[in-house]
């Protein structure tokens, strides 16, 4: 036990100082360098052109939904507004530039199809556009709402918090806008820097009423964003903006469901817990990988889909088999949802069973 | 002071009739001048060095008068001056500056596409005239904050072009020492360089109370697009500087585009000048540097009276896209783009002026030209050769503190020292 303990602290090591040589490159893996190995001269570090950080890694095939097509995230995306607009007749997309299809091209082909009545571009305002919004949703007809990027949800974070997830409570249950559904590119892409790559997931964990939802995949974003669509709360619907092309995989034509608040275990281990979401996942099923070839650790990777309300069993039931746990997210450490997920963990287990099975080191958040 | 003959004789085009639906009238003289400063250009050059130069004192003159367009006004009385002096020195610099806001846009559209400059890069060339003209309404002691299309506006504020480019190229030589980028860009008096639409409207409101606060007779310039005139913050700041009397001029440059919006398609009212409600404001014809100037120093002696804010929109235009990823035709015809081009460009405007009104010769601001693209040469050289700030700054200026301190990096034992 000791000795596997030892091992997933080299293994927290040796991710963290970012592989020599004949390892995979990691983006930021020159940064590491500069900081643990001196010696690396910061010239090199800065020549290097960086490559991606991950390799998306697609599910099987499902077989369960009918016939598949392979799309991309954004291709999987307007298929899931397309199937929404055609069942419900009171659905609506707006916002900047969805009109032509959006910046990402996730609505490509849908105001030709469904009128301009139904898919419609709004002003430069997204506090006005998610107020608009919650007004449609509170009379019964179902929003979908576009925030440009997550770095511009801020102006709307008042509408969010304060009107669109305390409305069924503060009436009692006569009103609500459940029928809200704000999508929004998320997540480093690269080239972002400050206003294109936020994920601001943390800042909406902290207020109940609303749902946080990230997709890891094309397959999952369409699942999810139609349950998400017909869920009976506000629901915001991050989608990863470094996958709308680099991710591809079988998705089906069909409209399917996946449950929200439930955490997907990818992949089964014994020796730690790996817990991610949105880009992460592939990030942590690679390391996962790694652990097991060049480490001998048998790592269970769980993605846990939906950020509030979060499947605390799952992620518990998981950390009592491993005893260990290692979150891993793209936000700031300090108040990342990690912090949340690592303290509820730690109070979980620990109650449960702290004499048979002590945890063994800190739970702890890296990236 | 000689009265020169006018600019040009028929009524000035307006921007493309596509655009504002209004018919223009063709222009015929201008193809007519053209032929006539060749003939000069070639008949000049045949003569020796010398005589040119006393060719060329005799030609010019010290100052012109010019008519400029009246604005249109929205709860004033009285608008700026239509007709102003343009004295020789004065139309050098204005040419010089408008020159090398021009070349250093087209060079970052140069490095964009060979990759030293990576991320986000909104150019303002075809806006020349703004930036050239408002900095010359102002004093240096005045405020200017403006949106992301800020490159021009960095440079009339005072930057080098060599420190701007090398800012975009993400350089410890830039003015924001490699970690601001294109987007934020800042000097003494000037605030930038905002990402989010809107920001700015309220800081430069904030930054107009502290100059009445202080008493000193500064006022505040706050820009911001047609596209960030339908963002609620910009109210807010206007009915906060309405109401507190703020020497803040409001300034809304119209390009007609909010990235590929159109004016029409996002406001339901695209007179932005008269926004302001409770506000005076002014329409000003953006391209013409002079009409900018005189709308600016009576803005800006609006506000020093202590009466308040005032409203100034900018009608202009620019050339590229939104941004380097936006081709900027998918929203508008290349026709629309040239014939602006063509008839509007506000450089070509000054230098007609100064070359029918003898202010200058061709082959002067042929030198001028010929200086700027030195500058702009060497400064792009020094962008692409200058290394990258050190990693060790990376955890720097997050917070003022008296001593150094630690910061987690993208992992628990990745510490950054802190340092401000």
């Amino acid at each position: 036990m000791a000795v596997v303990a030892a091992a997933a602290g080299w293994l927290l090591r040796l991710r963290a100082a970012g592989a020599e040589g004949h390892w995979r490159r990691f983006r930021g893996v020159g940064l590491a360098r500069g900081f643990l190995h001196p010696s690396a001269t910061v010239e090199d570090a800065a020549q290097r052109r960086q490559v991606a950080h991950f390799t998306f890694q697609p599910d099987p095939e499902p077989r369960e939904y009918g016939q598949t097509q392979k799309m991309n995230l954004f291709q999987s995306v307007t298929s899931a507004l397309d199937n929404s607009l055609a069942k419900d007749p009171t659905a609506v997309i707006f916002g900047e530039d969805v009109a032509f299809g959006g910046v990402f091209r996730c609505t490509v082909g849908l105001r030709d199809k469904y009128g301009k009545d139904r898919v419609f571009n709004t002003p430069l305002c997204e506090q006005g556009i998610v107020g608009f919004g919650i007004g449609i949703a509170v009379t019964g007809a179902t929003a979908i709402a576009e925030i440009q990027f997550a770095d511009y949800i801020f102006p709307a974070f008042d509408q969010i918090v304060n009107e669109a997830a305390k409305y069924r409570y503060r009436s009692g249950d006569l009103f609500n806008c459940g029928s809200l559904t704000i999508r929004s590119p998320w997540g480093c892409v690269g080239h972002g820097a400050l206003y294109h790559s936020q994920s601001p997931e943390a800042f909406f964990a902290h207020c109940p009423g609303i749902k946080v939802v990230i997709p890891r995949s094309p397959f999952q974003a369409k699942g999810l964003l139609l349950s998400c669509i017909e869920d009976k709360n506000p629901c915001i619907f991050f989608e990863p903006k470094i996958l709308y092309r680099a991710a591809a995989e079988q998705v089906p034509i069909e409209p399917y469901n996946i449950p929200l608040s439930q955490a997907e275990v990818i992949q089964e281990g014994s020796d730690v817990t790996l817990v991610a979401w949105g880009t992460q996942v592939h990030v942590i099923r690679e390391v996962a990988s790694m652990a097991k070839e060049k480490l001998g650790v048998s790592c269970e990777v769980i993605d846990l889909r939906t950020i509030i309300p979060w499947d605390v069993d799952t992620v518990c039931k998981s950390v009592i088999k491993t005893g260990r746990l290692l979150i891993s997210h793209e936000a700031p450490l300090t108040g990342g949802f990690a912090s949340e997920i690592s303290s509820t963990v730690q109070m979980f287990n620990y109650a449960i069973c702290c004499v048979e099975l002590p945890l063994y080191g800190k739970p702890c958040s890296i990236l | 002071m000689t009265r020169a003959p006018e600019g040009d004789a028929e009524p000035r085009p307006r921007l493309p009739a596509v655009v504002t639906g209004h018919r223009r009238h063709p222009q015929h003289s201008m193809k007519k001048m053209l032929a006539v400063f060749i003939s000069r250009v070639l008949r000049r050059v045949a003569q020796k060095s010398a005589r040119r130069v006393l060719v060329a004192s005799r030609n010019s003159s010290n100052d012109a008068t010019f008519e400029i367009e009246k604005c249109d006004l929205h709860l004033l009385e009285e608008g700026p001056p239509v007709t102003t002096v343009l004295t020789r020195a004065e139309g050098l610099k204005y040419y010089r500056m408008m020159l090398t806001v021009r070349r250093m846009e087209l060079k970052a559209d140069q490095l964009y596409k060979q990759k030293f400059i990576r991320g986000f890069c909104h150019l303002c060339d075809g806006q020349e005239a703004c930036c050239v003209g408002l900095e010359a309404g102002i004093n240096p002691s005045d405020h200017l904050i403006t949106s992301y299309r800020a490159h021009g506006m960095c440079y009339t504020r005072g930057l080098s072009v060599r420190s701007i480019l090398t800012e975009l190229t993400g350089r410890r030589g830039g003015c924001a020492k490699g970690k601001g980028g294109s987007m934020h860009m800042y000097t003494k008096n000037f605030y930038g360089g905002n990402g989010i639409v809107g920001a700015q409207g309220p800081l430069g409101a904030g930054i107009a109370l502290a100059c009445k606060y202080k008493g000193n007779n500064e006022i505040c310039l706050t820009l911001y697009g047609d596209g960030a005139a339908n963002q609620g913050q910009i109210a807010e700041a206007f009915n906060m500087a309405a109401l507190w009397k703020l020497p803040c001029v409001f300034i809304c440059e119209n390009n007609l585009y909010a990235m590929g919006t159109s004016a029409e398609r996002a406001a339901a009212s695209t007179d932005y000048y008269k926004r302001g409600n409770f506000i005076p404001g002014l329409k000003v014809d953006g391209m013409d540097v002079l009409c900018v100037r005189e709308a600016t120093k009576f803005a800006a002696d609006y506000c020093r009276s202590g009466k308040g804010p005032i409203l100034m929109e900018l009608q202009t235009y620019r050339y590229h896209g939104h941004s380097m990823s936006d081709p900027g035709v998918s929203y508008r015809t290349r026709d629309e783009i040239q014939e602006v081009r063509s008839k509007r460009d506000p450089i070509m405007i000054l230098q007609d002026r100064m070359v029918n009104s003898k202010l200058a010769t061709v082959e002067e601001l042929k030198e001028i030209g010929t200086e700027v693209k030195k500058e702009i040469d060497d400064a792009a050289q020094f962008a692409i050769s200058d290394p990258e700030p050190r990693l060790e700054e990376l955890g720097h200026h997050i917070y003022s503190s008296d001593s150094s301190f630690e910061v987690r990096g993208a992992n628990p034992w990745i510490k950054f020292k802190s340092v401000s």
